[in-house]
């Protein structure tokens, strides 16, 4: 507990401010949590209270009964029993024990009187137990119950965790990437299912689950959104009401926390933004992003496609998506997302829409892309490219049949959107297919895992193809043609110790002479570095070699598994170190290394 | 006028007065004291504290504190009266009767405060 007073004096003198002037209120948040756990063994109590008292009436009846009626003993003299027999012989009565009639057998006026007890006392337990048994399956008590455990666990979480609201088809692939990753998650949603599938799924760690609305902040706090250890709070549901409160409330509360929401409208986007640090993921938006980079940066493209695709994989050579005159047929969010996206790379476009627009667009086309009539208003034999954006997964994939029976070399772009259908769209081949769950897990995964390949991924556009072409170039040469594992090596004591000696003695060290093999360093190790980051500001894209290295700068690598170890022990071991740097085999024993230095 | 707080005043006043009539007299004459108060006494005070159950508020907490007190103090008498006349096989000597009634001497003491705070908690309704 709190002393109450200490509380009030930080409440009247404590100005302490965030980074951005706001007052903190953490303590508050925190406050509200303690009543909570209490409060289920407040309702049991609540609910018991009247069952309770009828059986203590009932007893003292009983009681009271058996010492006032007047009984014989053994020889037939008058005796009366006293409270303590009373008690006695009523606590087995009424608990159905039975031991007989003690001290003494009754006279028929105890019997009467006894044979009246029983009856009654049956009935106070049996209202007891089954009030009991009623709160037990009560559906507030559970809902009590399951939020006081739900509760402890999230407080009880050891580590840094991230908080998700809304697990549908997107929350499930983040969770899973997550858990994989060795992050912990903390799961708000709406419904029942999910939350009860949280057990079937197969996670590493033990994930927290609350069936609460999250638009809610008491769910929020409930969910440990005021927790310190919570790094990220995520808003995945399909209501983008609910993905806004979520906004609202981390930002609010917690303006220093990592907020990531998802919404396919710009209004609500903006709206937001409006709260401070919220990063927007549309997924339609991103996914145009993606094709208007494919379509005027290929080797850019496929240097994005390669970093985040999933270590170890290979991926397949991709068609470059043409230029020329594209269709898309459905004229939702992604549709004009994404003729949006098309019309600013100077491409023109045809759109087939069964609903009458308000747009007053030339190239639009009333009609069903399914048929026959419409398809060919479009003239497809002409087109290069065709987009199947509707909402429903059945029509997508007869246009993309229809369209290709037509025109087979048209570029086929597909949005996929229930992941069930996956092996419907993998068989049917097309070239690109836009899986929102799909865009947005990734999106969120390399923000919250690795801000710096986040930060190098928003770099690659800018940096022009020549580069972006050099180095596909040189991570298939050095790592080969699967996707490179990517992680960060920080020049810094606790994470490198070596190198921070290295660097502390004012020892030159290049970038290029780090990555030598540490089995034979005439050879390089099978890892090129992406980013190195000095400081907040400066960074370098694919830094050539000979690039100097201080301490303090964080390098972001890709290469394949055994080049990490390799470069781990260069971090972490002197010898190592100095047989890659310097090219001799140093001495790895104490005494070694003293005769060594004695004579120098 | 409020049946529930009727009631619930009804119980508290009740086990201090019952309490009351027990303690009082010579502390070591059994003649002075009745068991049937006695009886009466831990029956009534165990309702009052039944009827505390599940109150969240700091004054329902510190009144369901008391009259737990006050039950144990009670239990603790029937106990040592119990093992005076069955157990000890003496009867009510003046020492152990002195025992059973300072016991519920102490319950008294707690059913008072009890009595206080329902003042207390009546006067401050009235002053909102």
């Amino acid at each position: 507990m709190t002393n109450p007073l200490l509380a009030f004096w930080q409440q009247l003198f404590d100005t302490e401010e965030d980074a951005r002037g706001r007052p903190r209120i953490r303590m508050q948040v925190d406050s509200a949590h303690p009543e909570r756990a209490t409060s289920t063994i407040f309702l049991v109590l609540r609910r018991m209270r009247a069952p309770l008292i009828a059986l203590i009436v009932i007893y003292a009846i009983a009681v009271l009964g058996l010492v006032l009626i007047p009984g014989q003993d053994a020889e037939g003299r008058p005796w009366r029993m006293g409270f303590f027999h009373a008690f006695y012989f009523m606590s087995y009565t009424a608990t159905t024990i039975g031991f007989g009639e003690i001290p003494h057998a009754f006279t028929d006026a105890q019997r009467l009187w006894v044979t009246f007890a029983i009856y009654l006392t049956v009935i106070g337990w049996a209202w007891a137990i089954g009030t009991l048994l009623a709160l037990s399956q009560d559906r507030g008590f559970r809902q009590a119950l399951a939020i006081g455990r739900f509760v402890r666990r999230v407080r009880a979480l050891p580590e840094p965790f991230v908080l998700i609201a809304g697990y549908g088809q997107t929350g499930r692939r983040l969770a899973r990437s997550l858990d994989a990753l060795g992050r912990r998650i903390v799961v708000v949603d709406i419904a029942q299912e999910p939350i009860d599938e949280l057990a079937l799924e197969s996670f590493r760690a033990d994930v927290p689950g609350l069936v609460a609305d999250a638009r809610s902040p008491q769910t929020l706090l409930l969910a440990g959104l005021a927790h310190e250890r919570c790094e990220a709070a995520i808003a995945l549901t399909n209501d983008d009401e609910a993905n806004l409160a979520v906004a609202m409330t981390g930002a609010l509360l917690r303006p220093e926390l990592l907020l990531i929401a998802r919404t396919v409208s710009r209004p609500v986007a903006e709206r937001m933004r409006a709260f401070g640090a919220t990063e927007v993921i549309n997924p339609f938006d991103l996914f145009g992003d993606y094709v208007r980079v494919a379509l005027r940066a290929p080797a850019s493209f496929r240097l994005i496609e390669w970093l985040t695709g999933v270590p170890g994989s290979t991926l397949p050579r991709r068609r470059e998506p043409p230029r020329g005159r594209w269709i898309v047929c459905g004229f939702g969010r992604f549709g004009r997302e994404i003729t949006a996206d098309l019309r600013a790379e100077g491409l023109e476009v045809t759109v087939i829409e069964p609903a009458a627009t308000a747009a007053d667009d030339p190239g639009i086309i009333n009609g069903h892309g399914t048929e026959p009539a419409v398809l060919a208003q479009a003239k497809l034999e002409t087109a290069v490219g065709l987009v199947a954006a509707t909402a429903n997964d059945v029509t997508n994939l007869s246009l993309i049949a229809a369209a290709r029976a037509i025109n087979p070399g048209l570029f086929l772009i597909g949005r996929q959107n229930d992941a069930a259908n996956v092996p419907l769209f993998r068989a049917i081949g097309v070239d690109f297919a836009l899986i929102p769950s799909r865009v947005i897990a990734q999106e969120v995964l390399a923000r919250i895992t690795s801000p710096l390949l986040f930060r190098f991924l928003a770099m690659v556009p800018a940096q022009g193809e020549a580069r972006s072409a050099a180095l596909v170039a040189r991570l298939a040469e050095r790592c080969g043609e699967e996707v490179p594992a990517l992680w960060r090596v920080r020049l810094a004591a606790d994470t490198a110790p070596a190198l921070a000696r290295w660097l502390a003695e004012g020892r030159r060290l290049a970038l290029g002479d780090l990555l030598r093999d540490p089995n034979d360093r005439a050879s390089p190790v099978a890892a090129v570095p992406l980013l190195v980051v000095r400081g907040d500001a400066s960074s370098a894209f694919a830094p050539v070699d000979d690039t100097p290295l201080a301490a303090g700068d964080e390098i972001l690598l890709a290469g394949v598994p055994a080049a990490r170890r390799a470069l781990d022990a260069v971090c972490h071991s002197d010898p190592t170190r100095d047989y890659v740097l310097l090219g001799r085999d140093a001495p790895s024993g104490s005494i070694w290394r003293w005769i060594e230095r004695a004579p120098g | 006028m409020n049946l529930e707080k009727v009631i619930f005043g009804f119980f508290i006043v009740l086990a201090a007065t019952l309490n009351f009539g027990f303690v009082i007299g010579e502390i070591d004459d059994p003649l002075h004291h009745n068991v049937f108060e006695l009886f009466a006494t831990v029956v009534v005070n165990l309702i009052a504290t039944v009827l505390k159950f599940g109150d969240r508020t700091q004054i329902g907490a510190v009144h369901l504190s008391t009259s737990l007190v006050a039950d144990l103090q009670l239990i603790a008498a029937t106990v040592v009266w119990a093992y005076a006349e069955y157990i000890a096989g003496t009867g009510l000597t003046p020492h152990l009767t002195a025992s059973v009634v300072s016991l519920a001497g102490g319950a008294l003491f707690a059913n008072v405060v009890s009595v206080v705070m329902l003042v207390a908690e009546t006067v401050s309704f009235h002053r909102r």
